[in-house]
C-alpha cells in the first residue's frame, strides 16, 4: 500500500513545482525511509528425530503427575518450598509403585533428599521424615549398609548444629528415625550426639513454653540411651538359649570386646550429659509442684528425663559389673581391689546428692488422684535411680529414713487407693523396684528389717497370681532364700527366727500359687515350680527350711490330683494343673518329688493316680518311674510305699476296653497297650533293681494274688503275672496257700485268654494275628505252669470241675459281662488244652497229670453228649 | 602292661585282667564301692571308697597294694565318703562327703589338708581338670561347680571372695551322675550328665553353658573321646549314644540332636565307661556284673569279662608297673610284699589338724616311685630348705656371709684397677705438663 502510492506522488511532482510541499496528516505514519533494513525475524519450528530413551515416558517410573525420578529429585531444590514438597510426595509415589526403582537408585535418592534435612521450611522437613520412615527405610530394610547411614548422617549432625532451633529439634527426630531402623549405628557416633543432646538441652529457655518438643527431644533421647551396651541385664547373662545353636564348642570367641572401644568417649559424654538432665529436672519440678493439677506433657517431660538418668547410670553400673566380672577367674586374689575404677563416680555421687534432696516429690497442694499417680511413678523413677547408684557407690547412703519409709510404703501398698487402673499403674512400677530389695534388706538396721520384710511378705500375697509384679517377687524371694543366687555376702542370718517366719510363708505360698494359676499361665508356673525345685535342691543347709520343704508335700496333693470321695471307686478324682501343663514344667515338677526327705504316701498316691490317667504323655509317666526310683535309691521313699506304688500302676492302668478290640485297626488303642507293656517292663526292672528278688517276691506276693483274685482286666492280669515271673525262681518259691489262691485266677485268665484263639474264619493273617496275642497272654501262665507242677494240677482240676458245673458263672471282662455260655467254655479249656499240649516245655509237666486231663476228658465228654458238640472230638 | 580293673557296689572284691591277653589278675577281696569310688593312686597302689550302711557315722576308705589280696590300710574318715579322685603323681586325694564336704588328703603322710563345704547334697563325682589345677564336684543337688586348688589354700583371698567356688553351673535338675574334662587346661569343655535325661557341655573358662544334649534315657556315664569329636554316654537303657561335640547338629540316628549313633547290644544298663590308653577300646560295665569291651572304631564287642552277680561300679584302665606283674615275681612275692607292706602311707587322717605348728608353710611330699632306695631322701630335704630360706632371709648364713665375702673381694679388685687407671692418667698428665714447661723454657730461653 505504501509503494503504490508513492509513484502517484512523484507523478503530481513531476507535473508541479520542483519543491512542493507535501502535506501530511497529522498521525499518520511516515513511509519507513527506502535503505531501511527488514528487522523481522522469522522463525519455524525444527523438528528432529528423538533421541534420549530417557525423556521417554512411556513405560518410564512417573509419579501421579508424570514426572520421572530425575525431574523429581531435582524438584526437591527447587527455591519454591511448595514444589519442594510436592517433589517429595512424588517421589513416596513412585518409590511405592516401583518398588524397584528404590532399590537401584537408593543412594541417588539418599544423596539427594539428605540435603532436605536442614530445609528451611518445616512442612518440607516434616514431608521428608514421613518420606523416609513410611518408604525408604522401610524399603531398604533387609541390606542396611554403611555408606547408606554416613552418607545421610553428616547431614543430620550438620542439621544438629543448626542456628535454627526448630531444624535442630527436627535432627534429633531423623536420628531416631535412623537409630529406631539401624540401632548399631548409634553406637558409633554416640560421643557426637550426646554431646549435641547436652547442647539443646541446655538452652532450656526455648522450651518453656512448648513442652511437647522438649518431649520429643526427650524420648529420642531416651531411644539412644537405651541402645549403650550393659544397660539390659539381661541381653548379656550366661545362660542363652541361643548358644545351644552355636556351631563348633571348641572354636574360639569370634568377637573381640568391641564394645569396649568406644566406651571412653561415652562415659565422658554421659558424664556430661548426666548434670545438664539433671539442672532440667531440677527446673521442671517447682513448676510443676506449684500447678493446682500436674499437666500431662510436664509429667512426661520428667519422667522421660528421669528415664535418661536411669539409663545412663545403668551403663556405668552394670558397665563397671562386666568388665570386672569377664576377667575374675584365675585372676590371683591378692591383685584385685586395687585397681577398680568406677565409671562416672563422682558424676553418680553428685547425683544421688541432688536426688536425695529433693527425694519423696510431693505436690504444695491436695492432690487429685491422677495426679497421686503420677508422683508415685517419678518417686519410684528417682528411687530407682537411687538404688542403682547407691548399689555400685556406696550402698549405705540411701538407707534414710525417708526413703526407706517410702519403699515400705510402696510395698505394702499404704499410699494406694483403691481404684483399678491405678492400681495396675502402680504395680507395674514396683515392678522395677523389686530386684533391690534382698539387697536392702541385707543392709538396713534390724528394725527395718522387719518392716521391709513384712512389706514385702504383704505385697507377695497380695498381688495376682499371674501378674508381673508376682515374678518379679519370686525372683527376689528366691534370691533371699537360696544361697546359690546371692550376690551379697553379707545377708539375712536365718537363724534370726522373725526372717525364717518370712522365709517359711513364702514356702508356704508356692503350692497354692502353683494351684490357683492352674494351666492357663505355664511360664509363671514354670518360674515357681523352678524355684520350687531349687529349695529342694539346698534344702538340708538349714534344717527349719527343709522340714518346711517336706511340708509343702501336703499342700502339693492339690497340684496332682486329688480323690474328691472315698466312696466312689473311680471317676471320683480331680485332676490337678499338673496334667495339662507342658513338659517342662511337668518335668521340673516330677524332679522335685525326687528333693523330698520322705515321700508322703498320699502324695505317691496322688502321683499315682496322674500316672494311671489316659491323657499323661507316656514319656512323662516313664520320667515319673525314673524320678521315684532314684527317690528310692536315696532312700527318700519307704519301700513299701515303693512297691505299693508300681502294684497300683500294674493293676490300675486302662488299657484298651476289650468291646473295641474287633476294631483294632485303631492305633491309638494299640499305643496304649504299647505304652503299657513299656511301663510293665520298666516296673519290672525297678522291681528287680531293688535287691534280693527272693525278698521282695514274699513281701510282694500276697497283695499280688489278691489283686489277681479282683478279676481285673486281662492285660493287668498278664503284666502282673510276669512280675511273679520275673521275681520267682525255677522251681517255684511262691508259698502254698498263694498258689492255692492263684489257681481260680490264672483259670479265668486262661478262660478270657482263650477267647483270642481264632475260629474258623477265612482270614489267614487275622487269624495268625489273634494266635500271636493268645501266646502273648498265654505265655506267662505256661512258664508258672513250668515251674510249678502244683498249680498246672490244681488248674486242671478245676478245669474239670468248672465243667461239670453247668450253672456256674464267670463274670468277664470282654464282651457284655455275662455268664460265659458253657459251651464256649468247654471250647476255650479244650483249645487252652490243646496249645499247652503243643508248648515243648509243658510237655513234661502234662505227663505228670494225666488223670487231672482224663477227668477233664471225661467231663467234656460228658458235656459233649447233651450238646452234640463235636468240636472237640479230635481232642487226645 | 594295661590292666582293666573293676569293682562293684555289692562285695565282690575288685577284679583285674590284662587287656590285651584278656588273663584275669589276682583279684583283691572285700571291697563294696560306690560309683566313682574308686582309683588307683600313681599307680602304686589301689584306694576305694566303702558303701556303709546309712546308720554309721565314719566312713571308709581302704588301700590296697598291687599284690596282696587283702586291703592293707584303712582309715575311716568322719563321714561316709563316695567319689574319690587323686591326682597323675598320687600326691593327693580328694574325696567327696554324703553331706556335701569335700576333703583333701596329703597321701605320703596321711594328713586332712583341708575339708570345705561344697555341696547341700551328697557330692556324687569329682574330676581333675587335665592340668591337675582345677577340681570340679557334681553333686546330688544337681550342681556341678569348679574350685581352683590354689584358691583352697589361699587363705586370704578366700576370705575375700564371696565364694570359693570359680563356677557353679546348676543347669541339671537332679543328680549329676559323671563329669569328664577334656583338655586344655582352663580352656577345656566339661561334659557333666545327670538323672534328668540330658549330658550338658560346658565351658571351663567362661563358665558358660554350650550344649545340652537330652538322651532317651537316664546317663549313668560318660567318656570322652581323645580327639574330642565326640563323647560316649551310657544309658540306663543297655545302649552307648554317640553324642557329636562338632559343629554339624545333624542328626541321622533318629536318637535325638546332637546324638549321632549308638553302640549297642540288648543288655543291661551302663553303669561306667573308660577309654584305655590309645583311645581306641572302649571299657563298659553293666549292671548284670558283665564287662564289655568296645572297638569304637569297628564298633563291636572285642572282650567280655564277668566280674560279679551285682552291678559294676567302677572300671579303670590303669597301665600297672611291670615289675609287680604276679607272672614275673611269683618266687620273690613274699619278700616283696613284705618290704612293700611299710611303703603303703599311712592312713588318711580323720580331722583337720589344728595344732600344726607352722600351719602356713606346709611341706608338699610327693610319693617316691616303686624303685626308689630309701624314704630319706624325700622327708629330709624340707627341714634344710626351710633351714636355708629362714638363714638367708636374716642373711646370717655361712653361705650368705661367703657370697657377701666374694661380692665385696670382686669390688675391691675392680677398685684397685680403677686406682691403677687413675694413678697411670696422673702420670701421663704430670709427664706432659712438665715436658710442656721444659719444653717453653728452652724456646724462652733460646
Amino acid at each position: 500500500m505504501v509503494r503504490s502510492k508513492l509513484p502517484s506522488s512523484k507523478k503530481q511532482q513531476k507535473r508541479g513545482v520542483d519543491f512542493k510541499k507535501i502535506k501530511r496528516k497529522i498521525g499518520r505514519k511516515l513511509p519507513p525511509p527506502k535503505n531501511a533494513t527488514n528487522t523481522e525475524i522469522k522463525s519455524k519450528a525444527i523438528i528432529l528425530p528423538e533421541q534420549s530413551i530417557a525423556s521417554e515416558r512411556v513405560g518410564l517410573a512417573v509419579s501421579k503427575k508424570g514426572l520421572t525420578l530425575k525431574e523429581l529429585l531435582q524438584q526437591t531444590s527447587h527455591h519454591n518450598a511448595k514444589v519442594r514438597k510436592d517433589a517429595l510426595y512424588g517421589i513416596g509415589d513412585l518409590t511405592l509403585k516401583y518398588p524397584d526403582e528404590l532399590r537401584v537408585h537408593r543412594l541417588a535418592i539418599i544423596e539427594k533428599l539428605r540435603e532436605r534435612i536442614s530445609d528451611d521450611d518445616k512442612v518440607v522437613r516434616e514431608t521428608l521424615y514421613e518420606l523416609l520412615k513410611s518408604v525408604i527405610f522401610r524399603g531398604s530394610k533387609e541390606d542396611m549398609s554403611g555408606p547408606f547411614i554416613s552418607l545421610i548422617m553428616a547431614y543430620i549432625f550438620n542439621a544438629m548444629t543448626h542456628l535454627a532451633i526448630d531444624i535442630r529439634l527436627m535432627s534429633f527426630k531423623f536420628f531416631d528415625l535412623v537409630v529406631q531402623h539401624y540401632p548399631s549405628s548409634f553406637l558409633s557416633s554416640a560421643e557426637k550426639v550426646l554431646q549435641n543432646y547436652g547442647d539443646i538441652l541446655r538452652k532450656n529457655h526455648i522450651f518453656l513454653d512448648d513442652r511437647s518438643k522438649l518431649k520429643n527431644a526427650l524420648v529420642g533421647l531416651v531411644r539412644c540411651l537405651s541402645l549403650l551396651p550393659f544397660v539390659n541385664k539381661e541381653v548379656d547373662s550366661p545362660s542363652d538359649n541361643s548358644n545351644n545353636a552355636r556351631g563348633t564348642l571348641h572354636a574360639f570367641e569370634p568377637e573381640t570386646p568391641k564394645e569396649h572401644t568406644g566406651v571412653s568417649s561415652i562415659i565422658k559424654a554421659l558424664e556430661g550429659l548426666l548434670p545438664i538432665l539433671l539442672n532440667c529436672f531440677q527446673e521442671l519440678t517447682p513448676s510443676v509442684r506449684v500447678m493446682p493439677q500436674v499437666d500431662a506433657q510436664s509429667f512426661d517431660c520428667m519422667s522421660y528425663v528421669l528415664q535418661s538418668i536411669d539409663l545412663a547410670v545403668r551403663f556405668f553400673v552394670y558397665g563397671n559389673n562386666s568388665c570386672q566380672t569377664s576377667f575374675e577367674v584365675f585372676v590371683p586374689s591378692m591383685s584385685k581391689g586395687a585397681d577398680v575404677i568406677v565409671w562416672g563416680k563422682n558424676t553418680m555421687l553428685m547425683l544421688l546428692k541432688k536426688l536425695l534432696e529433693v527425694f519423696p516429690l510431693s505436690p504444695i497442694h491436695h492432690p487429685t488422684e491422677k495426679d497421686d499417680d503420677r508422683y508415685y511413678v517419678l518417686n519410684i523413677g528417682i528411687a530407682e535411680i537411687l538404688m542403682h547408684i547407691s548399689e555400685s557407690i556406696d550402698p549405705l547412703a540411701i538407707l534414710e529414713e525417708k526413703f526407706l519409709e517410702f519403699i515400705e510404703n510402696a510395698l505394702s501398698g499404704q499410699i494406694l487407693c483403691n481404684t483399678r487402673s491405678s492400681r495396675s499403674v502402680r504395680e507395674k512400677h514396683l515392678v522395677s523396684l523389686l530386684p533391690f530389695i534382698p539387697q536392702l534388706v541385707s543392709l538396713v538396721e534390724s528394725n527395718w528389717k522387719f518392716r521391709l520384710l513384712q512389706a514385702f511378705t504383704k505385697a507377695f500375697k497380695g498381688c495376682k497370681p499371674d501378674s508381673s509384679l508376682n515374678l518379679a517377687c519370686l525372683s527376689a524371694i528366691e534370691e533371699m532364700l537360696l544361697p546359690l543366687n546371692r550376690k551379697v555376702t553379707v545377708f539375712l542370718d536365718t537363724s534370726e527366727p522373725e526372717i525364717l517366719d518370712h522365709q517359711i510363708s513364702w514356702i508356704r505360698e508356692l503350692p497354692q500359687l502353683l494351684v490357683h494359676l492352674g494351666d492357663r499361665h505355664p511360664s509363671s508356673s514354670k518360674v515357681i515350680l523352678h524355684l520350687q525345685l531349687r529349695l529342694g535342691q539346698c534344702a538340708p543347709m538349714n534344717p527349719s527350711l527343709a522340714w518346711e520343704y517336706d511340708n509343702m508335700q501336703n499342700s502339693l496333693i492339690e497340684f496332682y490330683s486329688m480323690l474328691l470321695d472315698e466312696a466312689e471307686d473311680e471317676g471320683g478324682i480331680h485332676y490337678g494343673p499338673f496334667l495339662k501343663l507342658p513338659r517342662d514344667c511337668q518335668e521340673l515338677s516330677i524332679s522335685s518329688l525326687y528333693y523330698f526327705s520322705s515321700l508322703d504316701p498320699l502324695l505317691l498316691q496322688s502321683v499315682a493316680s496322674c500316672c494311671l490317667c489316659n491323657n499323661l504323655e507316656p514319656y512323662v509317666l516313664f520320667r515319673i518311674i525314673e524320678v521315684l526310683h532314684s527317690s528310692y535309691k536315696a532312700g527318700h521313699i519307704h519301700i513299701a510305699d515303693y512297691i505299693s506304688f508300681f502294684v497300683t500302676l500294674l493293676a490300675r492302668f486302662k488299657v484298651i476296653p476289650e468291646k473295641f478290640y474287633c476294631a483294632m485297626e485303631d492305633n491309638e488303642k494299640i499305643s496304649n497297650r504299647g505304652t503299657f507293656k513299656a511301663l510293665t517292663d520298666a516296673v519290672c526292672s525297678c522291681l528287680s533293681r531293688i535287691g534280693d528278688d527272693t525278698l521282695v517276691l514274699q513281701i510282694l506276693q500276697k497283695t499280688m494274688v489278691s489283686e489277681l483274685s479282683l478279676n481285673p482286666p486281662l492285660d493287668n492280669k498278664r503284666a502282673m503275672l510276669r512280675l511273679l515271673l520275673l521275681l520267682d525262681s525255677r522251681p517255684t518259691i511262691l508259698p502254698e496257700e498263694s498258689i492255692s489262691n492263684l489257681a481260680n485266677s490264672v483259670l479265668q485268665y486262661l478262660i478270657d485268654a482263650a477267647s483270642y484263639i481264632p475260629e474258623n474264619s477265612a482270614d489267614e493273617s487275622n487269624d495268625s494275628n489273634q494266635i500271636w496275642i493268645c501266646k502273648y497272654y498265654l505265655a506267662p501262665c505256661f512258664f508258672l505252669f513250668d515251674r510249678s507242677d502244683k498249680l498246672l494240677t490244681l488248674v486242671l482240676n478245676l478245669m474239670g470241675s468248672s465243667m461239670a458245673e453247668n450253672n456256674s458263672s464267670f463274670p468277664s471282662h470282654h464282651g457284655t459281662i455275662c455268664a460265659f455260655d458253657q459251651s464256649s467254655r468247654i471250647s476255650a479249656i479244650a483249645s487252652i488244652l490243646l496249645f499247652m499240649h503243643n508248648d515243648v516245655k509243658l510237655q513234661r509237666a502234662l505227663s505228670s497229670c494225666k488223670a487231672e486231663i482224663r477227668l477233664i476228658l471225661r467231663n467234656l465228654l460228658s458235656a459233649q453228649c447233651p450238646h452234640g458238640d463235636d468240636s472237640v472230638a479230635d481232642f487226645g | 602292661m594295661e590292666v582293666v580293673i573293676a569293682s562293684s557296689s555289692i562285695d565282690a572284691g575288685i577284679s583285674c585282667w590284662d587287656l590285651e591277653s584278656g588273663a584275669e589278675q589276682l583279684r583283691y577281696r572285700s571291697c563294696s564301692s560306690p560309683p566313682h569310688g574308686l582309683v588307683c593312686v600313681g599307680r602304686r597302689f589301689l584306694v576305694s571308697s566303702q558303701i556303709r550302711e546309712t546308720s554309721s557315722s565314719s566312713g571308709s576308705v581302704l588301700y590296697w597294694s598291687w599284690n596282696k589280696p587283702q586291703a592293707e590300710i584303712k582309715s575311716f574318715p568322719a563321714e561316709p565318703i563316695s567319689p574319690l579322685v587323686s591326682n597323675s603323681d598320687g600326691t593327693y586325694i580328694i574325696g567327696g562327703g554324703s553331706s556335701g564336704n569335700i576333703y583333701l588328703w596329703e597321701v605320703a603322710s596321711g594328713r586332712l589338708l583341708k575339708k570345705w563345704n561344697a555341696h547341700y547334697r551328697a557330692v556324687t563325682c569329682l574330676v581333675l581338670s587335665d592340668d591337675e589345677s582345677l577340681l570340679i564336684s557334681g553333686a546330688e543337688d544337681g550342681c556341678v561347680r569348679v574350685w581352683s586348688l590354689f584358691m583352697m589354700f589361699d587363705d586370704i583371698g578366700s576370705q575375700e571372695a564371696t565364694h570359693l567356688y570359680e563356677h557353679n553351673f546348676s543347669e541339671h535338675t537332679l543328680r549329676v551322675t559323671d563329669i569328664v574334662s577334656g583338655y586344655g587346661g582352663v580352656n577345656a569343655i566339661v561334659i557333666s550328665s545327670s538323672e534328668d535325661r540330658t549330658c550338658k557341655v560346658w565351658s571351663l573358662f567362661d563358665g558358660r553353658l554350650l550344649r545340652s544334649i537330652n538322651f532317651p534315657s537316664v546317663i549313668d556315664a560318660i567318656a570322652l573321646d581323645p580327639c574330642e569329636h565326640v563323647f560316649y554316654a551310657g544309658g540306663r537303657d543297655g545302649k552307648i549314644y554317640i553324642a557329636s561335640l562338632t559343629g554339624d547338629s545333624t542328626s541321622g540316628s533318629g536318637y535325638g540332636m546332637h546324638i549321632v549313633g549308638a553302640l549297642s547290644d540288648q543288655s543291661k544298663a551302663i553303669t561306667c565307661l573308660a577309654f584305655n590308653m590309645d583311645g581306641v577300646k572302649l571299657v563298659s560295665g553293666l549292671e548284670d556284673g558283665t564287662i564289655r569291651i568296645w572297638n569304637t572304631k569297628s564298633q563291636q564287642i572285642v572282650r567280655m569279662f564277668k566280674h560279679a552277680k551285682g552291678p559294676v561300679s567302677n572300671v579303670l584302665v590303669v597301665s600297672r608297673p611291670l615289675c609287680l606283674n604276679p607272672q614275673t615275681s611269683v618266687r620273690t612275692q613274699a619278700s616283696i610284699s613284705r618290704r612293700n607292706a611299710s611303703l603303703l602311707p599311712p592312713p588318711l587322717d580323720k580331722y583337720v589338724n589344728s595344732t600344726d605348728e607352722n600351719a602356713d608353710l606346709k611341706p608338699v611330699s610327693a610319693l617316691h616311685g616303686p624303685h626308689s632306695r630309701t624314704l630319706d631322701d624325700f622327708y629330709c630335704s624340707y627341714s634344710v630348705m626351710n633351714n636355708q630360706i629362714k638363714e638367708l632371709q636374716q642373711e646370717g648364713s655361712s653361705a650368705a656371709s661367703e657370697l657377701e665375702l666374694e661380692r665385696l673381694r670382686v669390688e675391691c679388685k675392680r677398685s684397685l684397677q680403677v686406682a691403677q687407671q687413675w694413678k697411670k692418667m696422673y702420670d701421663d698428665l704430670h709427664h706432659f705438663c712438665a715436658n710442656e714447661l721444659v719444653d717453653g723454657g728452652q724456646t724462652g730461653g733460646s
